[in-house]
């Protein structure tokens, strides 16, 4: 009776000496995918939380005004369930404070030191707006912005400022409408700015990402154009294009100190003196002979040469362990 | 089905993961960031240095500027390939120069919070308060609230005010608080149009949260809570729910923070 119930598998597995033999490989198969099925699982689990967390702003904007106050606006994700929530402020000198919620009804909301009591409703996402006179501090004519973000922000720097210190890693940095926008990720960060109207041009000097993007497309363009122009125009004027260089590297070649001036005239005047001294004693010094002949310290004349060699006035290179100070060949002209 | 299962959670882990990674591709996307924020601030430096001091700096801020300006050398150099030195250099050259532009502002005048009026800019002032009246005006507009005429007296005040902002005789913080006590009462017009308009959004609300109370309530029993504090719990779910169908919302809402608290005591 029992054999009438022998296993199929038992039946054809079973070999001459009554060895059992069972195909592994769809168990592997099962295992490995039940396996992988299983960790993809508790993966997607735990992400999906940290990803919609209530009470978690989804969006933080700074603008910090020229006096320093700071307007903020942040959207944050609720429970839909709770009629009313906490907000922690960034601080308790707040001035429009301005709370929407679904269907943009303006909510109503209580301020009671550095928090303020919302009631939302069932609103599943709020948008909070108010302005903030705690996060910039000054000193002198330093301005100090420090914040301890729950999240990743983005910071409008007033018109005119130049940072000159911070202690967090950029994430990115734009210019909007002549303003420096740097996003930070959460946690704490000071930024160390000087603000001022003279200002201007040293901050034009900073390029955006996106223009850089931007500059790089148009330049490959142009690269692309330039090259098809150049090898057709190659053949046909090789001669005078040639002559052409040739003129073109004389027109900058150095010849007397006047023509220094001439290609810059922006010099500081003790840095002409040192670039007549140069010039003087046939186009190269060492640094330790510009500091003998016009007895600065050190550090003030390495200073001063590494000045020149931004201007593009003189070239530094390393002779038995010490700073031998070129005049360039080719100068440009300054802008 | 099985290879389409698998798809699907592949698909599903990906989408989860992206935005973090993409944030990630993002910030080393362009490090040469780094390299213009801390020239910028070099330079900076430089121009501070030259101001207050001329030639005569002080050997304790030159050894400061030394190792800030070192490290920008240096951060040029370990860039674009060696990212994760770049980020020492940069932070060591923005601490350098963080400590020399303190030195340098110490000497000059206490620190002084931007939360003190004095210090406050009329233009900076007047830039806040307009983003407040356009914000106000969106939502006054959404709602077909007629406060035009106060938003028109508004403008005039900031017009007039930005016209003479170097007037010395023009006497801003009496036209800045006239300008607030129009902006208050606008505030109250919207919140009081908004109660009219908001009631059917409240009351669905309630109705919603009161059900889960409701199912709450009936676990509770099965629990062997007090049978008193429940049944002060079902009192005040029906009184709400009559006061919203007189329209009563305020009262609602004081009668729901009773609940929400009895709820709590009962640890629900």
């Amino acid at each position: 009776m029992n054999s009438l119930f022998e296993p199929i598998q038992l039946k054809t597995s079973l070999g001459d000496d009554g060895i059992l033999f069972v195909r592994n490989d769809d168990i592997l198969d099962t295992m490995v995918k039940t396996f992988l099925l299983v960790v993809s699982v508790i993966i997607v689990a735990a992400l999906i939380p940290t990803q919609s967390s209530f009470s978690s702003p989804r969006a933080l904007d700074l603008i910090i005004y020229p006096d320093g106050s700071t307007h903020i606006s942040t959207e944050i994700d609720l429970d839909p369930f709770q009629n009313d929530y906490d907000l922690d402020l960034f601080g308790s000198t707040i001035d429009n404070l301005v709370v929407i919620g679904d269907n943009e009804f303006l909510l109503t909301t209580d301020v009671m030191g550095d928090s303020a009591l919302i009631q939302t409703f069932g609103s599943s996402i709020i948008s909070v707006e108010y302005d903030i006179h705690d996060l910039v501090s000054k000193q002198g004519r330093l301005w100090t912005f420090s914040l301890d973000s729950p999240s990743e922000f983005t910071l409008l720097l007033p018109k005119n400022s130049a940072i000159v210190g911070m202690t967090n890693l950029p994430i990115n940095m734009e210019i909007i409408d002549d303003q420096n926008q740097l996003t930070l990720s959460s946690g704490k960060t000071e930024i160390d700015y000087f603000y001022s109207t003279n200002l201007s041009d040293s901050i034009t000097n900073i390029e955006t990402e996106s223009n850089n993007v931007l500059y790089v497309i148009i330049g490959g363009v142009m690269i692309f154009i330039i090259i098809g122009f150049g090898i057709m125009i190659h053949n046909k004027q090789k001669n005078l294009k040639l002559i052409q260089n040739i003129q073109t590297i004389q027109k900058n070649n150095v010849t007397d100190i006047e023509m220094i001036f001439k290609l810059k005239p922006d010099l500081r005047e003790d840095d002409k003196e040192l670039v007549k001294f140069i010039f003087n004693s046939g186009g190269e010094v060492l640094e330790s002979e510009l500091r003998k002949k016009f007895l600065q310290p050190r550090t003030t004349m390495w200073r001063a040469v590494k000045r020149l060699e931004r201007e593009g006035v003189i070239d530094i290179e390393k002779k038995d362990l010490q700073n031998l100070v070129k005049i360039r060949k080719n100068m440009e002209k300054q802008e | 089905m099985k290879k389409l299962a698998l798809f699907v959670i592949f698909v599903l882990i990906f989408g989860t993961i992206s935005p973090s990674l993409v944030n990630y591709a993002y910030a080393q996307n362009d490090p040469s960031i780094l390299l213009r924020i801390a020239i910028q601030a070099d330079k900076q430096i430089v121009n501070q240095l030259d101001r207050v001091y001329g030639d005569q700096i002080p050997n304790n801020i030159q050894i400061i500027y030394d190792k800030g300006h070192t490290a920008v050398q240096s951060l040029d150099e370990s860039l674009p390939n060696d990212l994760k030195k770049a980020k020492k250099d940069f932070l060591s050259a923005m601490d350098a120069f963080m400590q020399i532009s303190r030195i340098i502002s110490q000497s000059a005048i206490k620190v002084v919070n931007t939360s003190d009026k004095i210090d406050r800019d009329l233009s900076s002032e007047i830039d806040r308060l307009e983003k407040y009246v356009k914000t106000l005006e969106t939502i006054s507009k959404k709602y077909n609230i007629n406060v035009t005429n106060d938003f028109i007296k508004i403008h005039n005040l900031i017009e007039k005010t930005r016209n003479q902002t170097n007037n010395e005789n023009v006497k801003y913080d009496k036209i800045i608080d006239e300008i607030k006590i129009i902006l208050n009462s606008i505030k109250n017009d919207i919140h009081e149009s908004n109660s009219k308009h908001q009631s059917g959004f409240i009351k669905q609300f309630f109705n919603k949260l009161l059900d889960k109370i409701n199912l709450q309530l009936i676990q509770a029993e099965n629990t062997g809570i007090d049978q008193s504090q429940i049944e002060k719990a079902n009192g005040l779910i029906l009184e709400i729910k009559e006061l919203l169908s007189k329209n009563q919302i305020k009262n609602a809402k004081i009668a729901y923070v009773q609940l929400k608290e009895l709820m709590k005591n009962i640890e629900y």
